[in-house]
């Protein structure tokens, strides 16, 4: 019992649970609708594009929240934007701006000469969480949340028939731009567990697997819930004993979940038959 | 205290959703003499939803012209069309002549390059509520997590507006609907699980359920087996007799020809005359 009770008594690993599980809980949510609505991409595109976002702030000596905010919401508007021009397919430019995006990131920070912050802005570093970070990510995930929880029944509509959505009169593309929008703020918010490279696997992993065993949304959305939790604690707990870098150990395990969903899956589907 | 509950000075009260009529009731069940209704409804469009005018024909275009892009070819044009409230009209035309467009058009999914289209007297942005687009079954993510019944409220949603959760009525609403094409024993099958046939009956359930009086179905009849063309026959006759407007468009207008009190040939984006 002590192995699970023993990382509790330093207050870093007691902060980085709390972080893990907020983190966890806002990524998984939105994630559903990130992963019903094929924006699995969009949101791989946009944790790659926050690295030159934080790179600035940190040469500036200015916050990485609002660096990354600021890097990860303009590519979304940007895409948004450049993909009105029909000759430009928007999957194209999703696969095109991250990496352009990227390569500035590491572009700078080749200026730098220092690798040990390169590392922790590419994989994260929830260890490493202070009490103000702890505060802007409770914030940004109430709002989150509160925002999901009001617009729960039109998110659903129009994510199943996006057209009838339009028939009925919802402002479609303010939607989409809001979608946008607050999965910029949960990248930020999910850079600081698992960093640029690793996010959109907490973002698309423990819903892949939630969808895996069940066909009811709500349902499917708690799982996942307790999934993306699971992974960023029980990752914390392998980074503790094992010294492995937390944000890969978190994804890890979230991959570990999902295998152990789709065995459950497959074998109950052999059954069935 | 009870007194004071019977005859307070001042009542205020908040409604969720419910139109104009349902306010009055409201008011006049309270038999307060200083009541104030809140009605808590926020419609999704920006303007207030209209009352039909009863005057007004259901559909009336006039020089119509819709394109795809901004500067591509026209898919549809110079196209003027009445259709009387309680007719029904036949979209007669092979694939590619602008059936779909021509209704994406009038429910507002493409923008309007030429021309005017009104219902009910009213620009479609004031009668969202009044008219309903039945696509084709190839449009919709039949993959999404969520039950038949969920799938056919959310033809309730245009009077729930923002914010409001569908009640015990909307759900009732919906299950009308699923019996009367015949599917009530799926409400709760994930929408994954039906076959074509199936799945058209529940796209006309919803239809059904937002209770429009201008429906336009897009080819309600392609690729279904035998007892969903029945049923859908069947509900399209009782619709007629509740005095609603149906445009179908269709490839069989040869075997239904009696169903329709009038058919418009659409051919290359225009209307033609055979």
């Amino acid at each position: 019992m002590h192995y699970l009770t023993d990382p509790f008594q330093y207050q870093f690993i007691q902060r980085a649970i709390v972080a893990a599980v907020i983190i966890g809980v806002l990524c998984a949510a939105l994630g559903t609708f990130v992963v019903l609505r094929r924006m699995a991409v969009v949101g791989h595109a946009l944790t790659h594009s926050a690295l030159p976002g934080l790179v600035i702030a940190y040469l500036m000596g200015a916050s990485l929240f609002a660096g990354a905010l600021i890097a990860t919401v303009l590519t979304a508007l940007g895409i948004g934007f450049l993909a009105r021009d029909e000759n430009v397919y928007e999957d194209t430019l999703v696969g095109m701006v991250p990496n352009i995006m990227f390569a500035f990131g590491i572009l700078l920070i080749s200026t730098t000469k220092s690798f040990r912050d390169l590392f922790s802005m590419l994989f994260g570093n929830i260890l490493g969480v202070t009490d103000v970070d702890l505060h802007l990510i409770m914030l940004i995930s109430a709002v989150s949340l509160i925002v999901l929880f009001l617009f729960y029944k039109e998110l659903k509509l129009f994510s199943v028939d996006p057209n009838y959505a339009k028939t009925i009169g919802m402002p479609v593309k303010f939607m989409h731009y809001g979608i946008l929008l607050f999965l910029s703020f949960t990248v930020v918010v999910g850079i600081q567990a698992v960093g640029t490279v690793l996010t959109n696997a907490l973002l698309v992993i423990p819903v892949a697997a939630a969808r895996l065993l069940t066909d009811r949304l709500g349902v499917m959305m708690v799982l996942s819930c307790i999934f993306a939790v699971l992974s960023a604690i029980g990752g914390i707990y392998l980074s503790y004993y094992f010294g492995s870098a937390s944000g890969a150990s978190i994804v890890m395990f979230a991959a570990l979940i999902f295998a152990v969903a789709w065995v459950y899956k497959f074998i109950y589907d052999y059954k069935a038959k | 205290m009870s007194r004071l509950w019977r005859d307070p000075a001042v009542a205020v009260i908040f409604v969720g959703g419910g139109n104009d009529n349902d306010l009055l009731k409201i008011y006049r069940k309270t038999c307060l003499t200083n009541a104030i209704i809140f009605n808590m409804k926020f419609p999704y469009c920006h303007h207030r939803h209209s009352t039909p005018d009863p005057q007004a024909p259901a559909l009336e275009i006039q020089g119509l012209g819709v394109s795809y892009s901004s500067e591509g070819k026209f898919a549809l044009r110079d196209f003027d069309i009445s259709v009387p409230a309680g007719s029904a009209l036949a979209l007669v035309g092979p694939n590619g002549a602008g059936k779909s467009t021509l209704f994406k058009a009038i429910c507002g999914l493409l923008p309007i390059r030429a021309g005017s289209i009104r219902v009910f007297g009213h620009p479609l942005d004031a009668c969202h509520h009044r008219v309903v687009y039945l696509p084709q079954r190839s449009e919709i993510d039949w993959y999404f997590p969520i039950s038949v019944l969920d799938l056919v409220v959310m033809g309730r949603y245009v009077y729930l507006g923002w914010f409001n959760r569908p009640g015990r009525r909307d759900i009732e609403i919906a299950r009308h609907a699923l019996k009367e094409m015949n599917v009530l024993d799926l409400a709760h099958r994930q929408i994954s699980k039906l076959s074509g046939g199936q799945q058209q009956r529940v796209l006309i359930a919803r239809a059904l359920a937002q209770n429009a009086d201008l429906l336009l179905l897009d080819e309600p009849l392609n690729a279904v087996d035998v007892t969903t063309r029945q049923t859908v026959a069947e509900v399209l006759h009782k619709i007629k007799a509740q005095g609603k407007t149906v445009i179908v468009a269709t490839h069989y207008y040869a075997q239904e020809e009696g169903r329709y009190d009038k058919a418009v040939y659409l051919k290359d984006g225009q209307k033609c005359i055979i």
